[in-house]
């Protein structure tokens, strides 16, 4: 039996004890003390009498007299005068009074035995027989039955408020007993949380207990993430500029070209510092190399202060720069270039860059950005001094219309529902099916195809609909799960997040269908737990409640810049292509991966790898102990 | 010695016995020797003596006729304790003492020697509404006495024979001009507990009550 039912049995058993225990003993006592009082009053009222009817001679007139006086003028039941053979002189007698109110039933139950009583009667010598006297008990009855009442009223309300008192009481134990059971079990989902130590002492230490172990955690964690940007840097970074090296580099572009989400056209910037061995020999390795670093910073600017940007070093004179955003690559190469013929001077005169950017759809092959780069970095090189040279090539394939139809048709085929959710494995090492990751399609043109998400995506996101696409995508996902029962994972944007009502309108969806919604898996993108670390955390509080499972994507060593990641509620992470391709060989990458695993995996989270295409970089995972894969090889293997 | 003591005693044993088989046939009460004993023994060997006088007196008495019964208790009494005003015998101004009190301070005033011989008549046999404790004023010398006697009605009735002890003989209520009675009461309705439960608190707050109850204990 619960603990506080326990208690509260135990309450109300002693105050009902004690109440009827007070009311009997108190009835008893009363009870008592009043057929004493009968009992006296008989006694003396007939000695009284005895002795007034003993003066009067003998007179039998005048003795009837004085018992009629008495017992008129008296509150008595009978009296009696018997002559000494014991036969009955003069008798006065009234009947019972009926009480006023007390009860028949409290008569019966509590009858008052009171002896009558008795006194001689003489006059002179002669012995005149004796008196008997018998007071009325009514009223006796009648001042029982209102000492009980009032006993029992009192007690009651006196057992009414110890029961209040009690309540408050519990009440207020029962608060700090229940955060410290939501702590624990908080604890248990993932997410520390710390908790307001009580006052009462006996939870005190188990609280500060608590709140010493999760703090302790978050001390972990922090080094953990410590060492993992050590690792980090080992795995992905050039040495010198600190920037991402070609391989590390090149998987990012790659993973960002693929994804979904991301703009319609975006830019790719190249620069080239010229005549490296000339430089070398004349200002010698060092001085190179300050001016190497002089240009990282330059371009490093960029991804430090915009999300998405990606900046490496691909060779020992070349450096390149993406930009997720259409319109900006041939200003940011004019300004790069700004900026490094004003700074590089400084080191040397005969320092010259070339730079080369393009602008493309952002679906073309990474071959063709880079070939096309390329030219355009050979094109500026041909000439001479600080030369920028710009590429925009691609027509923007979305037909040509104004926004607002954009938006009408975009609303159009989420409210007509022409939509479907296409599906993707992710598989388990034992190549079991962990969920189906299921990124939705919109038929803009009724009678056209349906688009990807890379399509339609950045037209709902300039139209501000990407909350609804989500809640549709969540909507058809559950219908689905409802019908064949299988766990589906669906992307949720930043920009969905940010909507006002949107929380509210997912757990809606999920509160109508509860079964379905405990195989329902929701991610969102690394960005959002760095950047909007609240709405994630949220998100988790309003649905994981619910049964959902809640999980981050293309994640990487940004995880490590998420302060509260253990109190963030996530139940799994998707690590982005770029982290997890190209393992073979690569001991330093493989440590990186390990290392990430290691702090994932002390906070209760599953690990998954996002974009594998090849076998051999499958196997390396699954030698470093992820969860599962998803990509290319899964879609393959799991058909 | 010893051994005609054993064998009294034996024997008052088996008379207490008998006596009390026979009482309870005339619905007087019977006297508890052992337990009369018993409080005696209490008080010191004195009493102890006394209350074998006693017994033995009852004894006698019970096989006499009840004129004889009387004289017989009336000079036992008379004899055994001296007159004493309560204040000289217990220190306070008025006191009812039980038979074995009485005979332990072998001293007592009017209202000692009535209770003593009132029940020690009743264990004789004597029933009790033969019997009657009076108020009476007493001319004493020429000076009015508030004074208690014992009155015993052959018939209901009847004149009474007052035993007093400011003379030694039994006489008739009319031969005793120097008493005028006032009131008189005594323990019918008040004995066998048909009355106040013996535990009652206010048994103990009327003098005659109070003796009732010390008589109880004695074994009357």
């Amino acid at each position: 039996m619960s603990l506080m039912r326990q208690v509260w049995l135990l309450v109300l058993g002693v105050v009902l004890t004690s109440l009827v225990g007070s009311v009997a003993v108190s009835a008893s006592s009363v009870r008592h003390l009043i057929g004493t009082q009968l009992e006296v009053k008989n006694a003396d009222n007939a000695v009284a009498l005895a002795l007034a009817l003993s003066q009067q001679h003998g007179d039998p007139a005048l003795m009837e007299l004085l018992i009629s006086a008495q017992f008129d003028l008296g509150h008595y039941e009978r009296v009696t005068w018997r002559t000494a053979d014991g036969k009955v002189a003069v008798e006065k007698s009234a009947p019972q009074q009926v009480t006023a109110r007390a009860p028949a039933w409290f008569m019966h139950l509590l009858p008052f035995k009171v002896a009558p009583g008795l006194a001689q009667v003489s006059s002179g010598w002669s012995a005149l027989g004796s008196v008997e006297v018998v007071s009325h008990s009514a009223y006796a009855y009648d001042e029982l039955w209102n000492s009980l009442l009032n006993t029992l009223a009192l007690l009651s309300g006196v057992g009414l408020l110890a029961v209040a008192v009690a309540y408050v009481t519990l009440t207020r134990i029962r608060r700090p007993l229940d955060n410290a059971v939501a702590q624990a079990q908080s604890v248990v989902e993932g997410s520390y949380r710390l908790v307001e130590e009580s006052r009462v002492p006996e939870l005190q230490r188990l609280t500060s207990a608590m709140n010493a172990m999760v703090l302790r955690v978050k001390a972990m964690f922090e080094a953990q993430a410590e060492q993992l940007q050590v690792l980090r840097v080992q795995a992905h970074c050039d040495v010198l500029t600190g920037m991402s090296s070609r391989k590390h580099f090149l998987a990012e572009f790659e993973s960002a070209l693929t994804r979904d989400e991301g703009p319609a056209r975006g830019g790719l910037v190249m620069v080239r510092l010229r005549d490296l061995s000339g430089l070398n020999q004349r200002m010698g390795r060092p001085a190179v190399d300050e001016v190497l670093g002089a240009i990282a910073k330059a371009i490093k600017a960029y991804p430090e202060s915009v999300n998405g940007c990606l900046a490496g070093r691909l060779n020992g004179a070349d450096f390149a720069l993406w930009l997720p955003a259409p319109d900006v690559a041939a200003e940011t190469a004019a300004a790069l270039a700004e900026a490094l013929r004003a700074s590089l001077p400084a080191f040397g005169n005969g320092i010259r860059v070339a730079l080369g950017s393009v602008e493309l759809p952002r679906e073309s092959s990474m071959g063709q950005w880079l070939g096309l780069v390329d030219s355009a970095l050979a094109k500026a090189e041909n000439q001479s001094g600080f030369i920028v040279e710009a590429v925009s090539e691609g027509v923007d394939n979305a037909p040509v219309q104004g926004e607002r139809a954009w938006r009408a048709q975009v609303i159009e085929a989420l409210k007509a529902r022409r939509a479907r959710l296409v599906e993707f494995p992710v598989l388990d090492r034992q190549g079991q099916l962990v969920h189906l990751e299921c990124p939705l399609q919109l038929k803009l043109d009724p009678g056209g195809e349906f688009e990807p998400a890379a399509r339609w995506l950045p037209l709902a996101a300039r139209s501000r609909l990407t909350a609804e696409a989500d809640a549709l995508a969540v909507q058809l996902a559950l219908d689905a799960i409802q019908r064949d029962g299988q766990a589906r994972a669906i992307n949720i944007g930043q920009a969905s997040l940010q909507d006002g009502g949107f929380i509210a309108r997912l757990r809606e969806l999920v509160f109508a269908q509860p079964t379905a919604a405990r195989k329902l898996s929701l991610e969102m993108p690394e960005s959002v737990a760095i950047q909007h670390f609240d709405l994630l955390f949220e998100m988790g509080r309003q649905l994981r409640p619910l049964g959902v499972k809640l999980g981050l994507e293309h994640a990487g060593a940004g995880l490590a810049q998420v302060e509260r990641l253990f109190q963030a509620g996530l139940d799994y992470i998707k690590l982005d292509a770029a982290v997890v391709t190209g393992l073979v060989g690569d001991t330093a990458r493989i440590a990186f991966v390990r290392g990430l695993l290691v702090m994932l995996r002390s906070l209760s989270l599953k690990v998954y790898g996002e974009g594998l295409n090849e076998a051999e970089d499958v196997q390396a995972l699954w030698d470093c102990e992820l969860d599962g894969v998803t990509g290319p090889w899964a879609t393959r293997a799991g058909s | 010695m010893a051994f005609s003591q054993r064998s009294s005693f034996r024997l008052l044993r088996t008379l207490a016995f008998a006596l009390a088989l026979a009482s309870a046939c005339m619905g007087a009460p019977a006297l508890d020797s052992a337990r009369f004993l018993e409080s005696a023994e209490k008080r010191g060997p004195h009493t102890v003596a006394e209350a074998r006088a006693v017994l033995k007196l009852i004894e006698r008495a019970s096989t006499q006729d009840e004129l004889v019964r009387l004289i017989l208790v009336n000079d036992f009494f008379d004899q055994h304790i001296r007159y004493a005003e309560d204040i000289d015998v217990w220190g306070v101004l008025d006191y009812w003492a039980s038979p074995l009190e009485a005979l332990q301070k072998g001293a007592g005033d009017c209202e000692d020697y009535a209770i003593a011989k009132y029940f020690t008549l009743a264990s004789a046999g004597v029933p009790i509404a033969k019997l009657r404790m009076v108020y009476v004023r007493a001319m004493v010398d020429g000076k009015s006495l508030a004074h208690m006697v014992l009155a015993y009605y052959a018939q209901p009735g009847a004149e009474p024979l007052i035993l007093d002890n400011l003379i030694t003989e039994v006489k008739p209520a009319s031969q005793r001009p120097d008493l005028t009675p006032q009131f008189s009461f005594n323990s019918e309705g008040l004995w066998n507990g048909q009355g106040a439960p013996w535990g009652n608190p206010a048994s103990r707050i009327s003098q005659w009550r109070d003796v009732l109850m010390k008589v109880k204990d004695e074994g009357f």
